[in-house]
């Protein structure tokens, strides 16, 4: 069985074209969806199969985020059974889904977290929230100009705005509607493709920062009923942290989960880069829903000069080879 | 044999794991290994871990180097206790580690989320330019972030600058107080610091003086947290340790705690965390010893059956520290044999896995890079920062009545009270800068030049050390890595030789193996070279700089008259502090209170001093050379201090005598060498003598200015008279191995003939 990774996606990855690949027999989607019943919430089958994808509807993270959920465990129950899975990385709420998806917490209590933590996103929801600003060209060359940019402007706006995440080629800031406001206004605008940059993320708070700081206070008192257990498969966290099935220190984990994964920058880009340079797995798997880090992974291939991998091409030609360094599962 | 060796080492293990009995009782994660020992299950299992990548990177780099992709096989196999060390020791408590420290790198790594040492390990064997310790030039263990400055020192020539640096954490904090500096460094202020050695390395002359000088810092009430750590494999090479050596010469030395790391792998943990709490508490030297074993010889190259029975070398491996290690944990309930079989296969996996992909990685190709982190080469910054204006009122309350520009008296228009005025100076415009070395504080130095300089600066920034050239400059590799400005006197240039290997092996090459990422910026002040008529003999006159021209980066200033020495004196600084550059400024100490140039009583050789006013020539660089007669062209006169002022005398009288005229060039800079002036100047002149006071023999610099032109095409005559190979005789007879105006006018008809 060949040695893999496991990259499991975080909230932008639910989309109309995602929809209806939930299979209703399937025991953790009949459990999830007792959970939800319990708690009063819309049934996760009839969102997913609803006639039209809306997102006022669809995206509000307590219905999003437990369908992604439910939707990459799906997954990697079908990659445990064709790789040998070394090592399970996630971005952002994919971090939950990892605790779960590598044995650290049971189905049941994986899918309580992410229920919970966007239920909290909620209810402690600011005014603020998460831009995403391109680093590279559409060819995926860095561009410094723009990480200049960026960086100046997070230090002007020291307190308001935020590294949110390192995600490969893209910066995803997050901040006060203040610091969002002044951060559209000093960087570029960019067009790729439709999509013109810097984007605001619909429905998504200012995560990974101080100001969500209630939310991490919050989620700390209902996190005393999880049970957090040794991983069977080592997690690396977004601080780029190995967490080994022998070694995991389940009091790091809790307060990595309730503390610094909040409230710090969630580092995807150096957990992959942990995962690729301590683990040289021969293929990263990206799980569904969506493909949402297919091209962030790749340009984290890039940055590394992954098996000479230096360019957006040389990435594109090396998908198309015997050993591809990235696998997705739901093109 | 060695390479069956590593296979039989290796087939231990795995049968041990196959054998050992499932424990009676499974520890919970957070318990401990026994009662009151701090190690739990899971810290000993990610010990276990780190212990295990140290030795599967070892039989790595074997495999490496058979295949011609690896380039270094001295291991860590048989030290991997070390891993207690990294896991116990923070990040930000500087080490300074030997070569078999595999385990404990990887156990420290683990305290930094984010690092990579199974990576970082195979990109330093296999010589990539991507190696984050070194960029591709040595296999060291180094990371900036966890606070390791790369070692390259076989020979313990690192235990000087440790305790130098353990010294000035607690001088920092005081000048950071006393002076309003804001944090010179990134310490805290409880760090320790530590050094690792071996047991055969503890002889070495250099760990004699690293630990001579911590203790006597204690003695002297100095903080000083230094954790001396010998790996003791009871062997060096070939060459069996004496039975308890290491315990009978270091236990129970008055200011130095001992403590014996023995036994199983708990015991050894909570030693070393007292020795470290000791350390960090006390502020004082502490020698931990932890018994190891050597696997598979000093390297992959030596072949242990030369010199060690069969049943010797089975008897060692029996004592392997991961085979104790795993029958500790599971007879503990630490661990299972299955946990610790995963373990093992986990890392085996990850390491083969790795291997190839490390080998593909870039190398160093390009000779520019290589030396880049050497010698940076920053003049407009240098002049920018050495020109900047000191202001009046803060230099009058330094000086008092008087500004060293305004002094008329010839007592203080020398070469030795410029030096001293410019160094008032240099302390006023780097409030970071310290000034040491033997009799510098209240004396105010031999000669004189340090007078009131501790009365001004304080004790802190002014002060006296131990007799010993290898501490002051392994002070001053401390104290400028933890952000001081070091300004370390060597008395005599003799002095010197005995501590060279603290600047060639280590001060210069520390930007160069840490790919820049640590530096030492020092300038260390020599008084030196001869003509002391006759008085003091050989440690007094010595001649010789070859030894310190011929070292990589090593930057040489050697000025002839006051006026030059305070503004080179401001150039050299500023190379240090904003090019972190190391520079020796070699003082001739014969002209130091000389007052005349061409007769008794004509005060030719006293100068005005420049004062720090903002002009562009209130600091000299090198390359910048003076210049007596420039419009004079019978004849090129190359020379530098004393030599400089006997050429001027020589000059003067040939132009007495036969009205011809000679332009005289002081070289000021003796490293690099002027060598596009003296080009420009030999051109113009058509003939060139090189004056050069030193040792006939490559101990000066007229071998390379000679070379220099005959390489570039000149083509007119050149002479050079030098010193003689010779040490430097008492009384008149030092005259006459040495260069004298005779042999200068001598030389000169030769030239023009």
């Amino acid at each position: 069985m060949s040695r893999v990774v496991l990259v499991l996606p975080g909230r932008g990855s639910y989309t109309e074209r995602t929809m209806r690949q939930l299979p209703a027999e399937h025991p953790w989607v009949q459990e999830a969806e007792a959970l939800r019943a319990k708690l009063g919430l819309e049934p996760l089958l009839e969102l997913d199969r609803a006639e039209r994808f809306s997102p006022a509807r669809h995206l509000r993270p307590a219905h999003v985020s437990p369908l992604i959920y439910l939707r990459t465990m799906l997954d990697v129950e079908r990659v445990r059974r064709e790789y040998e899975v070394v090592a399970i990385v996630g971005n952002s709420m994919g971090w939950y889904t990892a605790l779960a998806a590598g044995g650290a917490l049971s189905f049941e209590d994986g899918f309580r977290l992410v229920q919970q933590m966007s239920m909290l996103q909620e209810e402690h929801g600011s005014d603020g929230g998460q831009i995403v600003y391109p680093l590279v060209g559409e060819d995926w060359k860095r561009i410094p100009e723009r990480e200049s940019a960026v960086e100046a402007v997070v230090r002007e706006q020291a307190g308001e705005l935020f590294h949110s995440i390192h995600l490969g080629g893209q910066a995803v800031l997050a901040g006060s509607r203040a610091g969002l406001n002044a951060a559209t206004e000093a960087l570029e605008s960019v067009q790729q493709g439709r999509i013109t940059y810097p984007l605001r993320l619909a429905q998504h708070g200012p995560y990974h920062t101080p100001l969500v700081d209630a939310t991490a206070m919050a989620a700390r008192t209902f996190a005393a009923d999880l049970v957090f257990r040794q991983p069977e498969i080592e997690l690396i966290d977004g601080l780029g942290r190995r967490h080994t099935p022998w070694g995991a220190e389940l009091e790091a984990l809790r307060d990595y989960t309730f503390g610094a994964q909040i409230v710090g920058t969630y580092d995807f880009t150096r957990s992959v880069e942990v995962a690729l340079c301590e683990h040289a797995p021969e293929h990263l798997v990206a799980t569904g829903p969506g493909n949402t880090l297919g091209g962030i992974c790749g340009q984290i291939l890039i940055g590394l000069h992954w098996r000479g991998i230096d360019s957006k091409d040389a990435f594109l030609a090396a998908q198309d080879g015997d050993t591809p360094p990235l696998i997705s599962l739901d093109r | 044999m060695s390479a069956d060796r590593v296979t039989i080492v290796e087939e231990n293990l795995d049968r041990l794991l196959a054998e050992l009995p499932e424990p009676d009782r499974i520890l919970a994660p957070e318990e401990p290994l026994r009662p009151g020992s701090s190690l739990t299950a899971a810290r000993a299992r990610n010990l276990f871990e780190d212990m295990l990548l140290s030795r599967t990177l070892d039989i790595a780099a074997r495999a490496l180097k058979a295949k011609g992709e690896g380039f270094y096989t001295i291991s860590s196999a048989g030290h991997e206790l070390n891993a207690t060390v990294g896991a116990l020791l923070r990040p930000t408590d500087p080490c300074l580690l030997h070569y078999r420290s595999g385990a404990l790198f990887a156990s420290r790594l683990r305290q930094l989320p984010g690092s990579t040492p199974t990576w970082d390990t195979l990109l330093s064997l296999t010589a990539s330019a991507e190696d984050p310790a070194s960029g591709g030039r040595h296999k060291v263990w180094g990371s900036r972030a966890a606070w390791i400055p790369p070692q390259t020192s076989t020979i313990a020539s690192h235990l000087p600058k440790a305790v130098g640096m353990a010294f000035a954490l607690g001088r920092a904090r005081r000048l950071e107080v006393e002076a309003g500096l804001g944090p010179l460094s990134d310490l805290p202020q409880d760090a320790v610091v530590m050094c690792s050695f071996g047991d055969a390395s503890s002889n070495h002359a250099t760990a004699l003086a690293g630990i001579n000088a911590a203790r006597y810092a204690k003695r002297k009430g100095n903080p000083v947290p230094i954790l001396f750590v010998c790996e003791d494999n009871q062997r060096g090479i070939s060459v069996e340790t004496p039975s308890r050596w290491v315990q009978d010469t270091w236990d129970s030395r008055r200011h130095l705690n001992f403590f014996d790391a023995v036994g199983e792998i708990d015991q050894v943990w909570d030693t070393v965390e007292l020795a470290i709490r000791t350390c960090r508490q006390q502020r004082g030297p502490v020698f931990l010893r932890i018994e190891t074993i050597r696997l598979w010889g000093h390297a992959g190259s030596d072949v242990e059956t030369a010199y060690r029975t069969l049943d010797d070398i089975e008897a060692t491996e029996a004592r392997d520290p991961i085979l104790a290690a795993a029958r500790r944990l599971v007879a503990t309930g630490a661990a299972t044999p299955a946990q610790l079989r995963q373990i093992l296969a986990s890392t085996r996996a990850r390491v083969t896995a790795a291997m190839p992909e490390a080998t593909q990685r870039p190398k160093l190709t390009d000779p520019a890079k290589i030396v880049q982190p050497l010698a940076p080469n920053e003049p407009e910054r240098w002049k920018a920062a050495a020109t900047q204006a000191l202001p009046e009122d803060a230099r009058r309350a330094v000086f008092g009545r008087r500004l060293p520009e305004e002094e008329q008296s010839s007592t203080r228009r020398t070469l030795a009270a410029r030096i001293n005025q410019a160094l008032h100076d240099e302390m006023l415009r780097h409030p970071e800068m310290i000034l040491f070395g033997e009799d510098v504080g209240r004396k105010g130095g031999v000669y004189g030049l340090s007078q009131r300089l501790q009365e001004r600066f304080g004790q802190a920034r002014c002060f006296d050390t131990l007799l010993d050239e290898t501490t002051i400059l392994g002070v001053a590799q401390g104290a400028a890595q933890v952000g001081l400005l070091p300004v370390p006197e060597i008395q005599y240039l003799a002095y010197l030789h005995n501590a060279i290997d603290q600047l060639r092996g280590e001060a210069c090459s520390t930007a160069y193996f840490s790919n820049g990422a640590f530096t030492n910026p020092m300038v260390v002040r020599i008084a030196g070279l001869a003509y002391q008529k006759g008085f003091g003999g050989h440690f007094h006159n010595d001649n010789s700089i070859g030894a310190l021209r011929e070292i990589p980066g090593l930057a040489m200033a050697c000025p002839s008259r006051g006026a030059d020495a305070a503004r080179m004196l401001r150039g050299a600084m500023a190379m240090a502090a904003e090019s972190k550059r190391v520079v020796a400024f070699l003082e001739p100490i014969a002209l130091y209170h000389e007052r005349d140039l061409y007769e008794a009583g004509d005060e030719g050789w006293l100068s005005d001093y420049p004062a720090p006013d903002g002009s562009a020539d209130s600091a000299l660089l090198p390359g910048e050379v003076g210049v007596h007669q420039p419009d004079a062209g019978d004849l090129l006169i190359v020379s530098y201090a004393n030599g400089y002022r006997l050429s001027l005398r020589a000059a003067r009288a040939w132009e007495e005598a036969t009205g011809k005229r000679a332009r005289v060039v002081d070289l000021r800079w003796l490293n690099p060498l002027p060598h596009e002036a003296v080009r420009a100047h030999a051109a113009e002149c058509g003939r060139v003598l090189v004056v050069d006071e030193c040792r006939a023999t490559g101990a000066g610099i007229a071998d390379a200015l000679i070379a220099d032109l005959a390489e570039h095409g000149f083509a007119g005559r050149i002479k050079s008279v030098r010193g003689m190979d010779a040490y430097i005789p008492l009384a008149d007879a030092a005259n006459l191995v040495l260069v004298g105006e005779e042999q200068i006018r001598a030389g000169i008809e030769e030239v023009m003939a």
